[in-house]
């Protein structure tokens, strides 16, 4: 029988139920007209904690970039100011409403910004050691992006207190975890950085220099090395960023010069990078696939599948599981081991799709910090 | 009702090694990575034929067992 039921037989001499009654009664209206309110409250609580930590995690990677400048570095002034200049320095990107033409104008805007960032860190520090110069590049990307999540979580935490929104909280408060993830990714990523180490998405650039090693390297885009080898009775030519500087190169520019300027036609286009891995899957697991295996804004996998379209030539792919962390922190012991395995389905690859004679283009794409030529 | 946020602290410890390899006759040395280190980098003489070998992989291992 339940309580209302009961209510309504029991004469008013039961007080208890009339309590009873009031106080689910109460308890209703209180959830129904400040549930949210409650909630919000909650929100509001736990997303000012994530909020502190990812302050704390912008200053220190300000602080681990200032301190390489200046001890590693060695800059000449005090790099502070620079630095927080920096840190809020925006790259505009073109108009997308006209989209024809389109990346190369992204490509334009990019490249002018990776040149500005060269040449201003190369006049903070008092050397020209190029992995130096490329190190601290890398770390004030690294304090730029956090002070970029820092700032938007921040944004949005104070318009949904300011406009009482419990949606834009929640929402909030449900990306948290995710955010507070990648951000401590991003500061784990400077303590490889500054030891000069090999990141996990650095497999690629490692498997290609094991056939470049010994061979004449010659400068084929920005940034970017070629050397021509031999496999099987197949010309291949392999290309990666240059190394031991923290560059990823500009591997569509390299491949369409290949093809374009030095004629070469290649049978087959084999890329080798990471690849971000599902949650479950195991680090540094291989998988293989068709099309252009690369990361980043798109504009490199536009250039390269242009250049593979124009030709009518395959472009296969072979990729490193890893997640995010491990493929921008010190390479584990997991991905590097696959180094191997990855040859060997290079090689696998190459004897199934070309035949003796054949000309092969081979990218080991990715960041090559810590792996020379 | 309430997800946790997971700390910013909480990760295995990391220990950085450096494998060197003789390009004549294979002979393969671990040792703890030090600043300067990159894979292809001349290094130290190897200890079975007195050739130089080239640092062929640099990684890290969790000291945890499969962290
Ligand atoms: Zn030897």
């Amino acid at each position: 029988m339940s309580i209302f039921t009961a209510a309504l037989q029991v004469t008013s001499s039961d007080l208890t139920t009339y309590l009873y009654i009031a106080f689910f009664g109460l308890l209703f209206i209180v959830q129904f007209a400040f549930g949210t309110r409650l909630q919000s409250y909650f929100a509001i609580n736990e997303i000012s904690r994530g909020l502190n930590k990812l302050r704390v995690m912008k200053d220190k990677a300000r602080k681990e970039a200032i301190d390489y400048l200046i001890n590693v570095g060695k800059a000449a002034a005090d790099p502070t100011q620079r630095v927080d200049q920096f840190l809020d320095y925006v790259t505009i990107m073109p108009v997308d409403i006209d989209p024809s033409g389109l990346v190369g104008k992204i490509d334009h805007v990019v490249t002018t910004n990776n040149d500005r960032v060269r040449s201003e860190v190369g006049a903070l520090l008092n050397q020209s050691n190029p992995v130096t110069i490329s190190i601290s590049e890398n770390l004030l990307e690294v304090a730029t992006s956090l002070n970029q999540i820092h700032k938007i979580v921040r944004h949005y935490y104070l318009l949904g207190k300011k406009t009482n929104s419990y949606f834009t909280l929640v929402q909030l408060q449900m990306l948290m975890p995710m955010i507070i993830q990648e951000a401590d990714a991003l500061l784990n990523a400077t303590d490889s950085f500054r030891m000069g180490q090999p990141v996990g998405d650095g497999i690629g650039p490692v498997v290609v220099s094991k056939l470049m090693a010994g061979k004449e390297k010659r400068v084929i885009a920005k940034d970017t090395v070629m050397a021509v080898t031999e496999y099987k009775g197949r010309k291949l030519y392999v290309l990666k960023a240059d190394g031991p500087m923290a560059y990823v190169g500009q591997p569509g520019m390299a491949i369409q010069k290949i093809i374009g300027e030095m004629g070469v036609k290649p049978s087959a286009i084999v890329m080798i990078d990471a690849a971000l891995k599902l949650e479950g899957e195991k680090t540094g697991e291989i998988a293989e696939g068709v099309g252009a295996a690369i990361g980043g804004i798109g504009v490199e996998k536009y250039q390269i599948e242009e250049a593979a379209t124009k030709v009518k030539v395959p472009l296969y792919a072979i990729l490193v599981k890893q997640s995010i962390l491990e493929a921008i922190t010190v390479m584990r012991k997991e991905i590097a081991e696959a180094a191997e395995k990855v040859g060997e389905v290079l090689n696998r690859v190459i004897e199934e799709k070309t035949k003796e004679g054949d000309e092969i283009v081979v990218a080991g794409i990715g960041n090559t910090l810590g792996v020379a030529q | 009702m309430m997800s946790s946020v997971p700390g910013a602290d909480k990760k295995s410890k990391l220990l950085v090694y450096t494998i060197e390899e003789c390009p004549v006759c294979g002979q393969k040395t671990k040792r703890a990575f030090s600043v300067g280190d990159y894979v292809t980098k001349e290094s130290s003489k190897c200890p079975k034929c007195s050739n130089s070998t080239r640092v062929s992989l640099v990684y890290a291992e969790s000291t945890k067992q499969s962290g």
